[in-house]
C-alpha cells in the first residue's frame, strides 16, 4: 500500500507542476506580446479569440481531417511496406547486405527534399503530402522491424520445432511478438516525424489541409491564426500521444519489467 | 506405448575449418516403454544431440532409430512426444496459462478444449493460482512448472528432458523430481533425459546409460533395481550414486 500512496503523490505533484509551467509562459507570452505589435507577437487573449472563430468555421474541421487523412494514408502505406520488407531483409542476410545502403541514402535525404520531388512528380494533390509522409516513416519503420529481427531468440524458434508448429505460426507466434515493441517505438516516431512533414508538404503543394492554411495565414499576415493552428496541433499530438498511444503501449506490453519495478 | 530403438546410431558435425567432429559413435539405446532413462557423460559426449537426434531435431548420418517400433522416417505421432529444455524458455509476453497453450496451438486444438486442458495442466502442477502471471512475475521453479506443464497439456506418452532442472537450487529440484516421478506415473509415460547430476540420474532412471567423451559411444548402460519413491539420502541410493560417479 505505501508504493500506491507515492505513486499517486508523484502524479499529483507532477501536475501541480505541468499547470505551473503552463501558467508562467502564458505570462510570458502575456507580457512579451505587450511590447510587440499583433502582427509579430498576437496576446494569448487575441490568439484564443482568433482560434474560437477558427473551430466555428466549417473549413476547419474539413482542412483538419484532409491532413489527418493524409498523414494516416502515409502511415499507413509506410507500414504496409516496411514490415514485410524489413522481415523479409531480417530473414534473408544476403538481401539485407544488399540493400543496407540504399537505407542509408534514403535515412540521408531530407524531407524537403521529397516534398520538392512529390511536387514535381504528383503537383499539386493528395498524393505530394502522402509521399512526403512516406518516404519519411516507412524507412524508420522498417529499419526498426528489420534489426527486432535480429533479436528473435533462436531458442524460441527451436522450442516451437520440438511442437512441430508449421513457418507461419513460428512467424505469427515467435517473430511478431518479438518485433512488436520496437515496430511501435517505430512508428510512434514514424507518426511524429509524418504529421510534422505533412505541414512542410502541404504548405509546398497542397490547396488544402492545415499547412496550406498556416501559408494562407502567413501570407495574409494574420499571425493570430497561425498561433491558433499551431496550438491546435500541439493540443491534438498531446492528447494523442496521452490517449491513444500511452495506454494502447501500456495494453500492448504489460508483460514487461519495468525496471525498478521490483 | 512409447519405445525408442537406436541401432548403431553415429553423426558427425562439419566444423568451420572443414573437419568434421565425431560425436557419436555406434550408438545402441533401449529404451522400454513406461521405463524411465538417464543419459550421463562428460560435457561435449553428445548427450543432447543424442536426445536431439531421438526428437528428430537432428539426423543420424548412420544408423537407424524407431520410435514405438516404427522407423524414425515414417513416424508420424510426433505430438505423443515431448522435450523440455534445460531452460524454461517461457516466452515472455504470455500469461502462464498461455505459455501453456501453445503448446497445444500446434495440434490445433480447438479454444475451448485448449482452455479445459490447460487449467487441467496447470493445476496438476500446482499452478492453477497462477495462470495470469508473466514470467517475470514467477520463481524459477515456478517457472520450471510452467514449462513441465507446457510439456505436459499434450498428453504425451514419451518425454525428452535435456538437463530440465539443472537451474533449480537443490531443494526444488527435488521438489520437481517428485512431481515428475508421480506425473510419469499417472500419465504412464516414458522419459529419457540427460543429466549431469549423479543423484538425480540414481533418484530418477530405472537405467542409466554412461557416454564416452570424444567419440560419443556408450561405455556401459546399468539397471538402478531399487523401488519407486526413492529418499536421495537413503545408503542404497548414496551408494549407486558413488559407484556411478567412480565410472564417470
Ligand atoms: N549443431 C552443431 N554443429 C556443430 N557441432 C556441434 C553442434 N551441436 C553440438 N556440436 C558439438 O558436438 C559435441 C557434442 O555436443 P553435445 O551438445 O551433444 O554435448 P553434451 O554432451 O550435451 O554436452 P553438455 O554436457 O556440455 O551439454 C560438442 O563438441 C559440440 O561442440
Ligand atoms: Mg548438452
Amino acid at each position: 500500500m505505501p508504493i500506491r500512496h507515492t505513486a499517486r503523490e508523484r502524479r499529483f505533484r507532477v501536475l501541480v507542476l505541468r499547470v505551473a509551467l503552463l501558467a508562467v509562459l502564458l505570462a510570458i507570452w502575456q507580457i512579451a506580446s505587450l511590447g510587440a505589435p499583433a502582427f509579430v507577437l498576437p496576446g494569448p487573449a487575441r490568439v484564443y479569440s482568433a482560434w474560437s472563430s477558427l473551430v466555428a468555421t466549417d473549413s476547419f474541421w474539413t482542412d483538419f481531417g484532409i491532413t489527418f487523412w493524409r498523414v494516416f494514408m502515409g502511415f499507413v502505406i509506410a507500414t504496409v511496406v516496411g514490415v514485410p520488407l524489413g522481415l523479409v531483409l531480417g530473414a534473408s542476410e544476403k538481401l539485407g547486405e544488399f540493400f543496407e545502403p540504399v537505407l542509408s541514402v534514403i535515412n540521408t535525404v531530407s524531407s524537403s527534399i521529397w516534398a520538392i520531388f512529390a511536387l514535381i512528380w504528383f503537383g499539386l494533390s493528395d498524393w505530394t503530402t502522402i509521399f512526403v509522409v512516406f518516404m519519411t516513416a516507412m524507412p524508420l519503420i522498417l529499419t526498426n522491424v528489420w534489426q527486432g529481427t535480429r533479436t528473435v531468440n533462436a531458442d524460441f524458434v527451436e522450442l516451437a520445432q520440438t511442437f512441430r508448429m508449421s513457418r507461419a505460426q513460428v512467424l505469427t507466434k515467435i517473430y511478431l511478438p518479438t518485433i512488436l515493441p520496437p515496430f511501435f517505438s517505430a512508428a510512434r516516431l514514424a507518426f511524429g516525424f509524418g504529421a510534422r512533414v505533412s505541414l512542410v508538404a502541404e504548405t509546398l503543394g497542397a490547396s488544402s489541409g492545415i499547412g496550406y492554411r498556416l501559408r494562407q495565414a502567413a501570407d495574409l499576415v494574420q499571425t493570430d491564426q497561425v498561433f491558433a493552428w499551431t496550438l491546435t496541433l500541439v493540443a491534438l499530438m498531446i492528447a494523442l500521444e496521452a490517449l491513444v498511444l500511452k495506454p494502447l503501449e501500456q495494453r500492448l506490453f504489460a508483460w514487461k519489467k519495468r525496471p525498478g519495478a521490483q | 506405448m512409447a519405445s525408442v530403438k537406436l541401432q548403431c546410431v553415429s553423426k558427425w558435425f562439419a566444423r568451420r575449418d572443414g573437419d568434421s567432429l565425431h560425436v557419436l559413435q555406434n550408438v545402441d539405446l533401449n529404451v522400454p516403454e513406461k521405463s524411465i532413462t538417464a543419459i550421463v557423460g562428460a560435457s561435449g559426449s553428445g548427450k543432447s544431440t543424442l536426445l536431439n537426434i531421438i526428437a528428430g531435431l537432428v539426423q543420424p548420418d548412420r544408423g537407424c532409430v524407431f520410435l514405438n517400433g516404427v522407423k524414425a522416417s515414417d513416424f508420424k505421432d510426433w505430438g505423443s512426444m515431448t522435450y523440455m529444455f534445460q531452460e524454461d524458455r517461457l516466452l515472455p509476453w504470455r500469461t502462464a496459462a498461455r505459455n501453456v497453450a501453445f503448446g497445444l496451438e500446434a495440434q490445433g486444438v480447438k479454444r475451448a478444449e485448449r482452455k479445459e486442458r490447460v487449467a487441467e495442466t496447470l493445476a496438476l502442477v500446482g499452478l492453477d493460482q497462477f495462470a495470469d502471471s508473466y514470467p517475470h512475475e514467477l520463481s524459477g521453479g515456478m517457472r520450471s512448472r510452467v514449462a513441465l506443464a507446457r510439456s505436459l497439456v499434450t498428453r504425451p506418452t514419451m518425454m525428452l528432458m535435456d538437463e530440465p532442472f539443472s537451474k533449480l537450487d537443490p531443494t526444488i529440484r527435488s521438489q520437481m523430481h517428485t512431481e515428475v516421478l508421480r506425473i510419469a506415473e499417472l500419465m504412464s509415460m516414458t522419459i529419457v533425459f540427460v543429466t549431469h547430476d549423479v543423484e538425480e540420474a540414481v533418484v530418477l532412471a530405472k537405467q542409466i546409460v554412461v557416454l564416452n567423451p570424444r567419440p560419443g559411444r556408450v561405455r556401459e548402460t546399468r539397471t538402478v533395481d531399487l523401488s519407486y519413491p526413492r529418499d536421495p539420502a537413503a545408503p542404497e541410493v548414496h551408494e549407486q550414486a558413488r559407484s556411478l560417479r567412480a565410472s564417470l
